[in-house]
């Protein structure tokens, strides 16, 4: 962690702390949302940014995440309780269904995923007994946590900060330490990466486990936030949305899923026209970045830096003479 | 009997025209290497091209199909091709697959913002007689629509195999650098892959769409069947598209009628994520080498 | 007595009618540096996957340390003690120099646990940067492979693949595509190595004279088949390689 690093960090900490002060209830609602996709897209970005893999049913393991913290917490089980199980479920789900898929050619994890965030659909909206079916579940509370309640929006924003700042913690320690270096390998030369020792199929599939928690624990979070869940909320095109996020922030860059997740969750609000559109533009932006910046709006946004500042010195060896 | 037998007609029907989707589908990736997500909605939307010639331009029926057909031939083929596809094909196959995802996503949306979202009928291209063999009914559609399905593909197998282009096509998909010694132009060859994915995609719209309304939500369940069919045949071949297709329609007419009519979705995913997981070369397909 | 790291018996692979190696045995000792030439075609390449578990033989075995290979993915045969170069896309681009140097051997350090929860270079960066020196990269240490020229990318490549010191290393086309001057300090610092660390290597290659002068002993491959094998000087003059090189 540099200086700068962490200099930039206690800023954004501050501005995260100060900004739903003052603003109303809705607002703050708002940023609590913006977090807990800002969770979900983080453990996209993992799987989709630095392993490579296509990801469609992050959406449905917000679901999974969310429905067994609204069943623990429905039957009395405090919310810290609740969450660990979520995220380890999760967890073990990533690994069961990524085991598979990814012994086999990886364009196919895209398809086994489209076809789980249906099935986990469907299930949610058939099981009825189970999770109340199209009715849904309703009337989870907010925990407690006795020196202060999260009833109030405000203290639940907060609240909701600290797992996040918790969570984008964890994320900023794992891509830094050698399973990040790992990740970054596979990314980049997969081949070469095996070449070295490194389990490129063991590597993946935790890359898609862990996404596959942090969708956990965005779930766990929806749920005392909405306080109301049902199967819609987590159907494909959700999963569709929040790999739209990743790749117009930038893939592969730590603030990408924070950047994304701020378009597709403020642009509506700030935006009103733009209500019924604001697919279709996100959609286009995708398309449009696809072709001009594959690395989505951080990775424009490097380039545009790169432009204005002086030309780096590439090559140092030029200044010092050919060594040979 | 006489029910499991009209199941089997009417699932046999079905099935060629999802066996054009996924036909459509995996020629695209066979030539290009696209994975085109969209697929479901390329099937969905030459049927509001018709509806919106129609009811906006007055044309009659027939008039507004062969336009709807030159007009998917020319969006979902060429300007798909050139200006999604061909600019994406230096940066690898993920960003075009997001791309195709994103895409996917516009049209429906598109067709759901600007023309409705609500069902439209859709006005059926026969007459709905329907008469009875061996106690079972069938009716007209189902063999207008399984004649003009498999009457389509197998003219396609006779264009790839049987003509000079066809051949060059079959070249470029299968070896593109020797084919462009040879002299093959392989970037026309694959523009005409792109072509012909429109028009089998606009002949399975026309197809299809009378059976259920035309929903901007269509190609959600269509592009699923696609890939599924595509990959439960045997994804590097024609003729495994040709019987995943058949497969999977009458799978899905067997499990509405004997099966749960909540879980009726769930059987092609279960299918698909088996056949992944069990035999990734699909049905007919040959086993493609290891990979890392 | 020297012992042997590979061994390659009666091995032959056929891809449906076409007969790509033939019945091909050789051993490699301890610390020797092999050179496997031979005209395009000749199987070479075919070989060299069946020796790093890439492609199953049709027939024979091959062993490394003992160990049969068959079947065994890259990342198991690295961690078996052998290492490799690749003739094009060798580094990780995006990532530095060191950065890519400490990938190559922090796998073979601790357990996936301590890769974790240990520091982020796993503790290799003054290894690395012994590595880094060695290939006189000093001043590059900081910069993205992907802008480093072809030549320094090929030192990079072979830093990687000794950095987990194998026993055992393959180097594909090391030559190819590298200036004389660059080509000159590689083969030099190949030759530095071998002698150092008694590592053995086993060299595919077109370019001649960097194969007569950096190995000790050199197999040709015709067609499938050994048709000479012996040191550089055995095989300049040997009537049989020169008619398969000039020869129809």
């Amino acid at each position: 962690m540099t200086r700068k690093n962490i200099l930039f960090a206690i800023v954004a900490a501050a501005l995260l702390i100060v900004a739903p002060i003052g603003q109303g209830n809705y607002i703050t609602y708002v940023l609590c949302s913006w977090l807990l996709f800002s969770i979900a897209a983080m453990g996209l970005n993992l799987t989709l940014g630095y392993a490579g893999q296509v990801s469609l049913a992050q959406a449905s393991f917000m679901g999974i995440g969310a429905y067994i913290t609204a069943l623990m917490t429905l039957n009395g089980i405090h919310w810290i309780v609740a969450m660990p199980c979520a995220v380890a479920g999760t967890f073990f789900v990533g690994l069961i269904l990524g085991y598979p898929a990814l012994r086999v050619r990886h364009h196919f994890l895209a398809f086994v995923t489209l076809a789980f965030n249906t099935l986990v659909f469907l299930v949610f909206r058939n099981e009825e007994w189970l999770t109340g079916g199209s009715f849904g579940l309703v009337g989870m509370p907010r925990p407690d946590f006795w020196i202060f309640s999260t009833m109030k929006q405000l203290p639940f924003y907060y609240f909701t900060l600290v797992c996040f700042l918790v969570a984008a913690a964890i994320f900023w320690w794992i891509v830094h330490s050698p399973w990040g270096r790992a990740f970054k390998a596979l990314r980049e030369n997969p081949v070469r990466a095996n070449s070295l020792g490194v389990d490129t199929r063991r590597m993946t599939l935790l890359a898609f486990a862990i996404g596959s928690a942090y969708g956990g624990l965005a779930g766990a979070l929806m749920t005392p936030l909405v306080q109301f869940i049902e199967p819609g909320s987590f159907a494909l095109i959700h999963s569709l949305k929040l790999l739209l996020m990743v790749v117009v922030g930038g893939a592969g860059f730590f603030f990408g899923p924070m950047l994304g997740a701020a378009i597709v969750i403020l642009m509506p609000e700030v935006l009103r026209f733009t209500e019924g559109y604001y697919l279709i533009i996100y959609a286009l932006l995708v398309i449009v970045l696809m072709v001009y910046s594959p690395n989505g709006l951080m990775g424009l946004g490097g380039k545009l830096i790169a432009r204005f500042r002086p030309q780096r010195e590439v090559r140092r060896d030029m200044v010092q003479g050919a060594q040979l | 009997m006489p029910e499991f037998i009209q199941i089997m007609i009417s699932g046999l029907s079905a099935g060629s025209i999802y066996a054009l989707a996924a036909v459509g589908f995996t020629l695209l990736w066979q030539a290009s290497q696209t994975i085109n997500f969209a697929q479901g909605e390329f099937v969905m939307l030459p049927a509001f091209f018709v509806l919106a010639l129609m009811n906006l331009a007055g044309f009659p029926l027939w008039l507004a199909i062969a336009a709807a057909i030159a007009l998917s031939v020319l969006l979902l083929g060429m300007v798909f091709k050139k200006l999604i596809v061909e600019p994406m094909l230096s940066h690898g196959t993920l960003p075009l697959v997001i791309a195709t995802i994103a895409l996917g996503l516009l049209l429906k949306e598109a067709v759901k913002e600007f023309y409705s979202p609500l069902g439209q009928p859709f006005p059926s291209l026969f007459p709905q007689d329907v008469f009875t063999i061996a106690g079972a009914s069938i009716s007209i559609p189902d063999i207008a629509n399984f004649a003009i399905a498999m009457g389509t593909i197998i003219a396609l197998q006779l264009f790839l195999q049987r003509t000079r282009t066809g051949r060059c096509m079959q070249a470029t998909a299968q070896n593109p650098d020797v084919a462009q010694i040879l002299g093959v132009d392989i970037k026309r060859m694959v523009l005409y892959t792109f072509l012909i994915n429109g028009a089998l995609a606009a002949i399975a719209s026309v197809l299809i769409t009378p059976i259920y309304l035309a929903k901007f939500s269509n190609g959600e369940v269509l592009g699923v069947v696609a890939f599924t069919a595509a990959i439960v045949g045997g994804f590097n071949q024609i003729r495994g598209a040709l019987v995943g297709g058949l497969l999977i329609g009458v799978i899905d007419n067997l499990s509405a009628t004997y099966f749960s009519a909540e879980y009726r979705q769930a059987v092609p995913l279960v299918l698909l994520i088996v056949i992944i997981l069990v035999r990734p070369q699909g049905l007919l397909g040959t086993a493609e080498g290891r990979t890392v | 007595m020297s012992e042997t790291i590979l061994s390659v018996r009666n091995v032959s692979k056929n891809f449906g009618g076409i007969q790509a190696v033939s019945d091909v045995s050789f051993d490699v000792k301890r610390g020797e540096v092999l050179g496997l030439i031979g005209p395009n075609g000749s199987g070479k390449s075919t070989l060299f996957n069946c020796v790093l578990g890439q492609l199953k033989p049709s027939a024979g075995e091959v062993h490394v340390n003992g160990r049969d290979v068959a079947g065994l993915r890259a990342c198991d045969l690295n961690r078996l003690g052998v290492g490799r170069t690749f003739q094009q896309l060798s580094v990780f681009p995006q990532m530095t120099v060191i950065d890519n140097i400490i990938l190559a051997g922090q796998e073979h350090h601790g357990t996936m646990l301590s890769r974790l929860f240990g520091p982020p270079d796993a503790g290799l960066t003054e290894e690395a940067e012994q590595m880094i020196e060695f290939f006189r990269l000093t001043h590059l240490r900081d910069e993205l492979a992907g802008s480093l020229s072809y030549g320094q990318q090929k030192l990079v490549d072979a830093a990687m693949a000794f950095m987990a010191g194998p026993s055992l290393v393959l180097l594909d086309e090391p030559a190819g595509g590298v200036n004389l001057t660059m080509l000159g300090n590689l083969k030099e610092r190949l030759q530095t190595y071998n002698e150092s660390h008694d590592t053995t290597f086993v060299v595919i290659e077109h370019n001649m004279e960097f194969v007569m002068s950096l190995c000790s002993r050199i197999i040709v491959l015709a067609e499938g088949a050994i048709i000479a094998e012996g040191t550089p000087d055995d095989i300049r003059s040997n009537q049989q390689v020169i008619d398969a090189y000039l020869g129809g």
